[in-house]
Protein backbone atom coordinates (compact mmCIF):
# COMPACT_ATOMS: atom_id res chain seq x y z
CA UNK A 1 0.00 0.00 0.00
CA UNK A 2 1.61 3.32 -1.10
CA UNK A 3 -0.06 4.80 1.73
CA UNK A 4 2.15 3.85 4.34
CA UNK A 5 4.92 6.45 2.62
CA UNK A 6 2.91 9.01 4.27
CA UNK A 7 1.93 7.12 7.40
CA UNK A 8 4.73 8.77 9.40
CA UNK A 9 3.57 10.32 12.09
CA UNK A 10 6.00 13.58 12.43
CA UNK A 11 4.30 13.66 9.48
CA UNK A 12 0.34 12.93 9.56
CA UNK A 13 1.07 15.43 12.57
CA UNK A 14 3.01 18.27 10.32
CA UNK A 15 -0.19 18.26 8.11
CA UNK A 16 -2.70 18.15 10.12
CA UNK A 17 -1.02 21.31 12.40
CA UNK A 18 -0.85 23.11 8.65
CA UNK A 19 -4.32 22.87 8.43
CA UNK A 20 -4.88 24.42 11.87
CA UNK A 21 -2.43 26.70 11.07
CA UNK A 22 -4.47 27.85 7.97
CA UNK A 23 -7.54 28.18 10.37
CA UNK A 24 -6.20 29.73 12.90
CA UNK A 25 -5.50 32.51 10.49
CA UNK A 26 -8.75 32.57 9.76
CA UNK A 27 -9.77 32.98 12.98
CA UNK A 28 -7.27 36.01 13.58
CA UNK A 29 -8.55 37.28 10.10
CA UNK A 30 -11.68 37.39 11.31
CA UNK A 31 -10.81 38.99 14.91
CA UNK A 32 -9.03 41.73 13.55
CA UNK A 33 -11.51 42.52 10.95
CA UNK A 34 -13.64 43.14 14.21
CA UNK A 35 -11.58 44.45 16.56
CA UNK A 36 -13.82 47.89 16.24
CA UNK A 37 -17.50 45.86 16.65
CA UNK A 38 -19.16 45.76 19.53
CA UNK A 39 -20.14 42.90 21.15
CA UNK A 40 -17.67 40.82 19.32
CA UNK A 41 -16.42 37.65 20.92
CA UNK A 42 -12.48 36.67 19.75
CA UNK A 43 -12.62 33.11 17.87
CA UNK A 44 -9.88 30.63 18.38
CA UNK A 45 -9.12 26.90 17.21
CA UNK A 46 -11.18 24.79 19.83
CA UNK A 47 -9.55 24.75 23.29
CA UNK A 48 -10.34 21.19 22.77
CA UNK A 49 -8.41 20.25 19.20
CA UNK A 50 -5.02 20.71 21.66
CA UNK A 51 -5.81 18.16 24.26
CA UNK A 52 -7.29 15.74 21.61
CA UNK A 53 -4.11 16.21 19.70
CA UNK A 54 -1.76 15.63 22.64
CA UNK A 55 -3.72 12.60 24.04
CA UNK A 56 -3.10 10.85 20.27
CA UNK A 57 0.44 11.72 20.56
CA UNK A 58 1.29 10.18 23.59
CA UNK A 59 -0.60 7.33 22.16
CA UNK A 60 1.49 6.81 19.14
CA UNK A 61 -1.41 7.01 16.95
CA UNK A 62 -0.94 8.98 13.82
CA UNK A 63 -4.36 7.41 12.28
CA UNK A 64 -6.62 8.99 14.92
CA UNK A 65 -4.33 12.37 14.48
CA UNK A 66 -5.34 12.21 10.81
CA UNK A 67 -9.21 11.86 11.18
CA UNK A 68 -9.01 14.59 13.43
CA UNK A 69 -11.42 17.75 12.60
CA UNK A 70 -10.11 21.05 13.90
CA UNK A 71 -12.82 23.67 14.39
CA UNK A 72 -13.29 27.38 15.38
CA UNK A 73 -14.91 28.52 18.58
CA UNK A 74 -15.55 31.58 20.44
CA UNK A 75 -12.56 31.64 22.88
CA UNK A 76 -14.45 31.76 26.24
CA UNK A 77 -11.42 32.53 28.25
CA UNK A 78 -10.84 35.92 26.68
CA UNK A 79 -12.36 39.07 28.59
CA UNK A 80 -13.71 41.81 27.41
CA UNK A 81 -11.68 45.05 29.01
CA UNK A 82 -13.38 47.48 27.20
CA UNK A 83 -17.08 49.07 27.49
CA UNK A 84 -18.22 47.97 24.37
CA UNK A 85 -17.86 43.84 25.20
CA UNK A 86 -15.51 43.08 22.35
CA UNK A 87 -12.63 40.64 23.74
CA UNK A 88 -10.24 41.53 21.07
CA UNK A 89 -7.16 43.28 22.09
CA UNK A 90 -5.71 44.36 18.28
CA UNK A 91 -1.53 44.01 20.32
CA UNK A 92 -1.77 40.28 21.42
CA UNK A 93 -3.80 39.31 17.97
CA UNK A 94 -1.31 40.58 15.96
CA UNK A 95 1.15 38.50 17.97
CA UNK A 96 -0.73 35.53 17.22
CA UNK A 97 -0.78 36.43 13.26
CA UNK A 98 2.82 36.57 13.34
CA UNK A 99 3.43 33.79 15.54
CA UNK A 100 1.18 31.70 13.66
CA UNK A 101 2.94 32.72 10.16
CA UNK A 102 5.92 31.33 11.84
CA UNK A 103 3.93 28.12 12.91
CA UNK A 104 3.20 27.91 9.14
CA UNK A 105 6.72 28.07 7.48
CA UNK A 106 7.66 25.48 10.26
CA UNK A 107 5.35 23.03 9.21
CA UNK A 108 5.91 23.95 5.73
CA UNK A 109 9.41 22.91 5.74
CA UNK A 110 9.01 20.09 7.98
CA UNK A 111 6.83 18.12 5.17
CA UNK A 112 9.14 20.20 2.45
CA UNK A 113 11.98 17.65 4.23
CA UNK A 114 9.82 14.62 4.80
CA UNK A 115 8.89 14.47 0.98
CA UNK A 116 12.51 14.94 0.40
CA UNK A 117 13.18 12.02 2.16
CA UNK A 118 10.50 10.20 0.71
CA UNK A 119 11.74 11.32 -2.57
CA UNK A 120 15.14 10.32 -1.94
CA UNK A 121 14.36 6.70 -0.72
CA UNK A 122 12.24 6.31 -3.77
CA UNK A 123 14.48 7.57 -6.10
CA UNK A 124 17.86 7.22 -4.90
CA UNK A 125 18.45 10.84 -5.82
CA UNK A 126 18.31 13.89 -3.91
CA UNK B 1 -13.69 29.57 -6.27
CA UNK B 2 -11.04 27.84 -4.29
CA UNK B 3 -10.09 30.39 -1.07
CA UNK B 4 -6.10 30.85 -1.61
CA UNK B 5 -5.91 33.09 1.13
CA UNK B 6 -7.14 32.03 3.97
CA UNK B 7 -9.46 34.80 6.01
CA UNK B 8 -9.37 37.36 3.03
CA UNK B 9 -13.06 37.79 3.13
CA UNK B 10 -13.06 39.38 6.82
CA UNK B 11 -9.99 40.88 6.26
CA UNK B 12 -11.34 42.92 2.69
CA UNK B 13 -14.72 43.33 4.36
CA UNK B 14 -13.07 44.89 7.36
CA UNK B 15 -10.80 47.17 4.74
CA UNK B 16 -13.74 48.60 3.19
CA UNK B 17 -15.30 49.18 6.43
CA UNK B 18 -12.67 51.35 7.58
CA UNK B 19 -12.24 53.47 4.54
CA UNK B 20 -15.75 54.29 4.78
CA UNK B 21 -15.53 55.37 8.15
CA UNK B 22 -12.33 56.95 6.73
CA UNK B 23 -14.61 58.87 4.40
CA UNK B 24 -17.04 59.79 7.18
CA UNK B 25 -14.41 61.22 8.96
CA UNK B 26 -13.54 63.55 6.78
CA UNK B 27 -16.59 64.64 5.70
CA UNK B 28 -16.97 65.69 9.50
CA UNK B 29 -13.69 67.32 9.74
CA UNK B 30 -14.11 69.17 6.26
CA UNK B 31 -17.24 70.55 7.61
CA UNK B 32 -16.40 71.46 10.75
CA UNK B 33 -17.32 75.29 9.59
CA UNK B 34 -20.54 74.13 7.40
CA UNK B 35 -23.44 76.77 9.22
CA UNK B 36 -25.58 76.02 5.98
CA UNK B 37 -26.32 72.69 4.86
CA UNK B 38 -28.73 71.37 1.99
CA UNK B 39 -31.57 71.70 4.58
CA UNK B 40 -30.51 75.06 5.68
CA UNK B 41 -29.23 73.73 9.01
CA UNK B 42 -25.88 73.25 10.22
CA UNK B 43 -23.82 70.22 9.06
CA UNK B 44 -24.80 66.99 11.63
CA UNK B 45 -21.62 65.23 12.16
CA UNK B 46 -22.32 61.68 11.21
CA UNK B 47 -20.68 58.53 12.67
CA UNK B 48 -20.62 54.84 11.51
CA UNK B 49 -21.96 51.87 13.64
CA UNK B 50 -20.37 48.67 12.65
CA UNK B 51 -21.90 45.29 12.36
CA UNK B 52 -20.69 41.58 11.91
CA UNK B 53 -21.89 39.67 9.31
CA UNK B 54 -21.37 35.60 9.46
CA UNK B 55 -19.38 34.29 6.93
CA UNK B 56 -22.02 31.48 6.53
CA UNK B 57 -24.92 33.24 5.96
CA UNK B 58 -22.84 35.13 3.13
CA UNK B 59 -22.04 31.96 1.36
CA UNK B 60 -24.07 29.13 2.65
CA UNK B 61 -21.80 26.99 -0.15
CA UNK B 62 -19.09 26.85 1.94
CA UNK B 63 -20.08 23.36 3.70
CA UNK B 64 -16.80 23.53 5.44
CA UNK B 65 -17.77 26.07 7.84
CA UNK B 66 -20.95 24.02 8.67
CA UNK B 67 -19.75 22.87 12.17
CA UNK B 68 -18.96 24.75 14.91
CA UNK B 69 -18.00 29.18 14.98
CA UNK B 70 -17.04 30.45 11.47
CA UNK B 71 -15.08 33.74 10.71
CA UNK B 72 -17.39 37.00 10.17
CA UNK B 73 -17.04 39.48 8.55
CA UNK B 74 -17.72 43.09 9.45
CA UNK B 75 -19.69 45.80 7.41
CA UNK B 76 -21.26 49.35 8.16
CA UNK B 77 -24.71 48.78 9.60
CA UNK B 78 -25.33 52.27 8.88
CA UNK B 79 -23.94 55.94 8.93
CA UNK B 80 -25.77 57.96 11.77
CA UNK B 81 -26.11 61.10 12.92
CA UNK B 82 -24.88 62.27 16.10
CA UNK B 83 -27.56 64.62 17.61
CA UNK B 84 -25.85 66.71 19.87
CA UNK B 85 -27.30 70.22 19.41
CA UNK B 86 -25.48 72.80 17.64
CA UNK B 87 -22.95 74.94 19.21
CA UNK B 88 -23.92 78.76 19.24
CA UNK B 89 -21.23 81.36 18.55
CA UNK B 90 -21.63 84.91 18.38
CA UNK B 91 -20.91 86.33 14.97
CA UNK B 92 -23.25 88.93 14.23
CA UNK B 93 -21.72 89.20 11.05
CA UNK B 94 -22.82 86.41 9.61
CA UNK B 95 -25.31 85.90 7.03
CA UNK B 96 -26.86 82.99 9.16
CA UNK B 97 -26.67 85.03 12.53
CA UNK B 98 -30.11 84.74 14.18
CA UNK B 99 -31.93 87.85 15.77
CA UNK B 100 -29.38 88.12 18.58
CA UNK B 101 -26.48 88.01 16.62
CA UNK B 102 -25.81 83.90 17.26
CA UNK B 103 -24.61 81.35 14.67
CA UNK B 104 -25.44 77.72 14.97
CA UNK B 105 -22.16 75.96 14.61
CA UNK B 106 -21.95 72.43 13.86
CA UNK B 107 -20.93 70.85 17.16
CA UNK B 108 -17.52 68.74 15.87
CA UNK B 109 -14.54 68.52 18.41
CA UNK B 110 -11.24 68.52 16.24
CA UNK B 111 -9.57 66.37 18.69
CA UNK B 112 -12.45 63.39 18.62
CA UNK B 113 -12.07 63.38 14.60
CA UNK B 114 -8.49 62.77 14.71
CA UNK B 115 -8.47 60.33 17.48
CA UNK B 116 -11.02 58.42 15.65
CA UNK B 117 -8.56 58.73 12.14
CA UNK B 118 -6.11 57.16 13.99
CA UNK B 119 -7.94 54.71 15.30
CA UNK B 120 -9.08 54.31 11.75
CA UNK B 121 -5.95 54.13 10.10
CA UNK B 122 -4.44 51.57 13.10
CA UNK B 123 -7.01 49.20 12.44
CA UNK B 124 -7.13 49.53 8.64
CA UNK B 125 -2.94 48.48 9.12
CA UNK B 126 -3.97 45.96 11.17
CA UNK B 127 -5.74 44.07 8.63
CA UNK B 128 -3.12 44.76 5.88
CA UNK B 129 -0.81 42.88 7.86
CA UNK B 130 -3.29 40.00 7.80
CA UNK B 131 -3.60 40.06 4.19
CA UNK B 132 0.34 40.27 4.07
CA UNK B 133 0.89 36.86 6.67
CA UNK B 134 -2.22 34.87 4.23
CA UNK B 135 -0.01 36.40 1.55
CA UNK B 136 2.98 34.59 2.91
CA UNK B 137 1.07 31.54 4.30
CA UNK B 138 -0.24 30.98 0.37
CA UNK B 139 2.72 30.90 -1.02
CA UNK B 140 4.67 28.37 1.57
CA UNK B 141 1.58 26.06 0.58
CA UNK B 142 2.47 26.29 -3.17
CA UNK B 143 6.22 25.77 -2.29
CA UNK B 144 5.38 22.24 -1.05
CA UNK B 145 6.89 19.82 -2.91
CA UNK B 146 9.41 22.11 -4.85
CA UNK B 147 12.69 20.83 -4.49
Amino acid sequence: MINALFSDSSYVTAKKMLDVSVLRQEAIASNLANVETPNYKRLDVASSFESQLQSAISSGNSASVATMQPELAVDTSAVSGRADGNTVQLESEMLRLNENTVENAAETELINQSMAKIRMAVTGKS
Amino acid sequence: MINVLSGIDSTASALDAERVRMDVISQNIANVNTTRGLDGKPYQRQEVVFENVLKAQQSSLDSNLVSGSSPEMVQIARIQKDNRPARMVYNPGSPDADAHGMVAMPDINIHEEMVDMIASSRSYEANLAVAKNAHSIAMQALSIGKH
